[in-house]
């Protein structure tokens, strides 16, 4: 019996376990096994594999039974998962179900994920953005949260790494609040999208619209071409998984990465349900797996262990994860883990049309887009009646003007010419929000998942100062769109509920201060050093830009001190 | 049933439908296969003879050679609210009532003119009655989308590229 325990312990016992295997955990898995480091992967959906495994990729229209739109049956059974505009028939396989995966929602929550190897890692839309020090600073400098312990000089090398291994296109636009970075070339704007810049140049000294920048091969490097992906062929249809690797994700670069070092294990259908705490040894011995199919309980041992299960499941394990010495969950001596959870306000859009440059129309397809318009409320200086800002995307595109009234010969004549219309732009915003102990997540008292895992409870809201800048959005954005001569204005005052954004982050946020932060400035768990978060999890604030390009960054800084910190036995 | 599932899979690749040969079912029913709505054969055939009016064969297909009334049905069925079906229902009696009314006889009897002259009048009457309105938005719309969407369409008139493998964000329009 000893026996069977000890050979049990021997294989099921590696360098390292990786807990999720979307943009954190496949770069955490990545970096680990380039290192030599015999790697882990748990992951709790199906195996994904690169192209294999993309069944809808070189659909065409006409082969999907409804052309795309969800069968009303299913909206109906998957309200959640139907507010999001990826769940359509191209892609509706990458998303969780609402029934087989609930969760509890003390208010509100559209918690929108993708349980398979890859995670949404498949489904991103791929913006990538540097913070700077006025994101990192903010918390500091305006009053709220606490202060991250690092700053822009700390993480900039390891943006710069980042960005060279995935692929980011974008353009040098020399802006302090939003960093330069490695890039591959930009995807140009279009004529209204430029003629919305020369705009804001001429009226507004600090607002920018730049090429949104994004996880595009505009043009491979042999670092991407080593890696077996190629150049992006624009065929914008990414949320089915890219046959030619032509945006980053998972399944196309970091995980077949990771497998050609030969020290990866990747256990798909493996969801984790807590990590073991050993009192004796002080740290961390293994994880506690349930797996999905066979609904089997294992354990899985290493030295160190990277939770990487995205934001809001991250702060589910660790709150499951209960010992003598952590009765209320891993690393939680404070009692604030699951608590400052912030996200992205994308509550308002703005549309218009616009009649001028109509000699310009455009051709083929922009992965990236269009434009990104970066912070610029409050950026050196407090100057609004909230606070922090939003950035905001923005785009436009030729509409086309087809007639289709009545019926018969003449109508089928026209419904195939495509006589173009006036521009259609449009705008969304990313608001910052600010991190509060009311907006928290915490374990259901009484229901449990199918695997027997606690349901995660999930309370999270908007706030004056979400609807105060809100308001300030509306207005300047329909200012700047009044300036640049568009017509028809249309606001969009959305009621979505947080989670929509997708940007969901904190719970065990990085800080100084052990008593009121969960993870030091390694993304080290302040009272478990072999535990590491490196997703959204540890976000201390949001800022505006999309987050995963800083979890990438965040993770490979973070195993880059882990194994200094083993070579060095301190963990 | 078997059998069914591997024919319905075998054309469901060669046409990007699930069309089923009547012979396999009921006769006197619709030949799909259908969840939530019952259409009879007959219904059938008269829609395939409104979609054929609203895009009918030229010297390129048509409705009917391409299927579109059975695309409206299948959208129907699975992407419309019960009430929208059953005002639709109601709806096509409606426009056999106003065939009779106005030509004394079913629609399936007029010529292709007289056909066109009874879509027009609901399309262009703004009184009608919500059911003949429904359906009259529900049978062109999804013909039209169906149309469109259609691999004919799509390869050889307004051609939709899966690899365009081109960002041109300037494109000069030829007369602006
Ligand atoms: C439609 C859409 C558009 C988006 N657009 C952008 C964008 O433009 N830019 C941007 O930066 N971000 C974007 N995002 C967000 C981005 O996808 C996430 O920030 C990113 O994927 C987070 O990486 P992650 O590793 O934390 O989580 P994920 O990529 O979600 O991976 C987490 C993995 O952990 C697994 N897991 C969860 N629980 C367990 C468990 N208990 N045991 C084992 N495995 C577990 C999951 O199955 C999943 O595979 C978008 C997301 C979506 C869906
Ligand atoms: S736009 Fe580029 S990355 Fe996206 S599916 Fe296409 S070729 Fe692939």
């Amino acid at each position: 019996m000893s026996n069977i325990n000890i050979d049990s312990q021997k294989t099921n016992t590696y360098d390292v376990i990786v807990i999720g295997s979307g943009i954190s955990g496949g770069w955490a898995a990545k970096e680990f096994t380039e290192k030599g480091f015999k790697t882990l992967v748990l992951e709790r959906g199906r195996d994904v594999q690169h192209i294999k495994d993309y069944p809808t990729t070189n659909m065409y229209p006409y082969e999907f039974d409804h052309r795309g739109q969800m069968p009303l049956a299913v909206q109906q059974e998957n309200p959640i998962a139907s507010r999001c505009y990826i769940f359509r028939e191209d892609a509706a396989h990458f998303v969780v179900k609402d029934n087989e995966h609930p969760y509890q929602q003390e208010k509100p929550f559209d918690w929108i994920r993708g349980y398979q190897v890859g995670g949404k890692s498949l489904l991103w839309a791929r913006q990538t953005q540097r913070w700077s020090d006025l994101d990192f600073e903010g918390p500091a400098r305006d009053g709220f949260a606490v202060d991250w312990p690092i700053r822009y000089a700390d993480i900039a090398p390891w943006y710069s790494y980042a960005e060279r291994f995935a692929g980011i296109a974008g353009n040098k636009d020399g802006l302090q609040e939003l960093p330069d970075g490695e890039f591959l070339p930009g995807f140009p704007l279009n004529a209204v999208e430029d003629h919305f810049k020369g705009v804001l140049n001429k009226k507004y000294p600090n607002r920018h619209v730049i090429s949104a920048r994004c996880a595009h091969l505009s043009k491979p490097n042999q670092i991407h071409l080593d890696q077996g992906r190629a150049k992006c062929q624009n065929r914008t249809l990414c949320q089915r998984g890219c046959p030619f690797g032509g945006y980053f994700s998972s399944n196309a670069s970091t995980l077949p990465w990771a497998a050609k070092t030969g020290n990866l294990t990747m256990r798909p259908n493996s969801v984790v349900e807590s990590i073991i705490y050993d009192d004796k040894k002080g740290k961390a011995t293994g994880v506690r797996v349930i797996d999905a199919n066979s609904k089997q309980e294992m354990e899985f041992y290493a030295k160190i262990i990277f939770v990487n299960a995205a934001a809001l499941n991250t702060n589910l394990i660790l709150l499951n994860s209960k010992s003598d010495r952590f009765p209320n969950g891993l690393g939680n001596d404070n009692g604030q883990l699951g608590k400052f959870v912030a996200f992205h306000n994308y509550s308002a859009r703005i549309s218009a049309e616009y009649d001028g440059l109509l000699q310009w129309s455009t051709d083929g397809r922009n992965p990236a887009g269009g434009g990104y318009l970066p912070r610029f409320r409050n950026l050196h200086k407090q100057e609004t009646d909230f606070k922090r800002g939003y950035a905001a995307g923005f785009s436009a595109r030729r509409s086309v003007n087809r007639d289709s009234s009545g019926v018969g010969a003449a109508l089928k004549d026209n419904l195939v010419k495509t006589p173009l219309g006036p521009w259609q732009v449009g705008s969304h915003m990313m608001g910052e929000t600010i991190p509060k102990a009311e907006n928290f997540v915490n374990l259901s008292k009484d229901k449990k998942d199918a695997w027997g895992v606690p349901l995660l409870n999930i309370s999270v809201d908007y706030d004056e100062n979400d609807r105060l800048m809100k308001k300030d959005y509306i207005e300047q954005l329909s200012e700047m769109f009044t300036e640049a001569g568009f017509k028809n204005i249309k606001v969009n005052d959305s009621s979505q509920a947080p989670g929509l954004d997708i940007h969901e982050m904190g719970g065990a946020r990085m800080g100084h201060d052990p008593k009121t932060s969960i993870l030091n400035k390694w993304n080290q768990v302040h009272a478990c050093k072999n535990v590491f978060v490196t997703d959204g999890a540890c976000m201390t604030s949001t800022s505006t830009q999309n987050p995963s390009l800083t979890y990438m960054a965040l993770t490979a800084r973070a195993v880059d001190y882990a194994v200094k910190s083993i070579n060095k036995y301190e963990i | 049933m078997e059998r069914r599932l591997a024919i319905k899979q075998i054309l469901f690749l060669a046409g990007g439908m699930a069309l089923l040969p009547s012979c396999l079912r009921d006769t006197g029913k619709s030949s799909i296969a259908l969840q939530t709505i019952d259409v009879s054969l007959d219904q059938e055939h008269l829609l395939a003879d409104i979609s054929e009016t609203i895009i009918p064969e030229t010297k390129t297909p048509g409705a009917k050679s391409l299927n579109l009334h059975l695309f409206a049905i299948k959208m129907l069925d699975d992407c419309y609210a019960k009430e929208d079906q059953e005002l639709f229902f109601k709806g096509l009696d409606a426009l056999q009532d106003r065939s009779e009314a106005q030509f004394s006889r079913s629609f399936q009897k007029l010529t292709v003119p007289e056909r066109e002259q009874l879509l027009l009048a609901i399309e262009k009457d703004e009184q009608a009655e919500p059911a003949i309105k429904k359906f009259y938005d529900i049978i062109k719309s999804k013909t039209i989308e169906g149309y469109l969407s259609s691999k004919y369409v799509m390869t050889n008139l307004v051609v939709w590229e899966l690899v365009p493998g081109r960002w041109n964000p300037y494109y000069a329009v030829k007369s602006a």
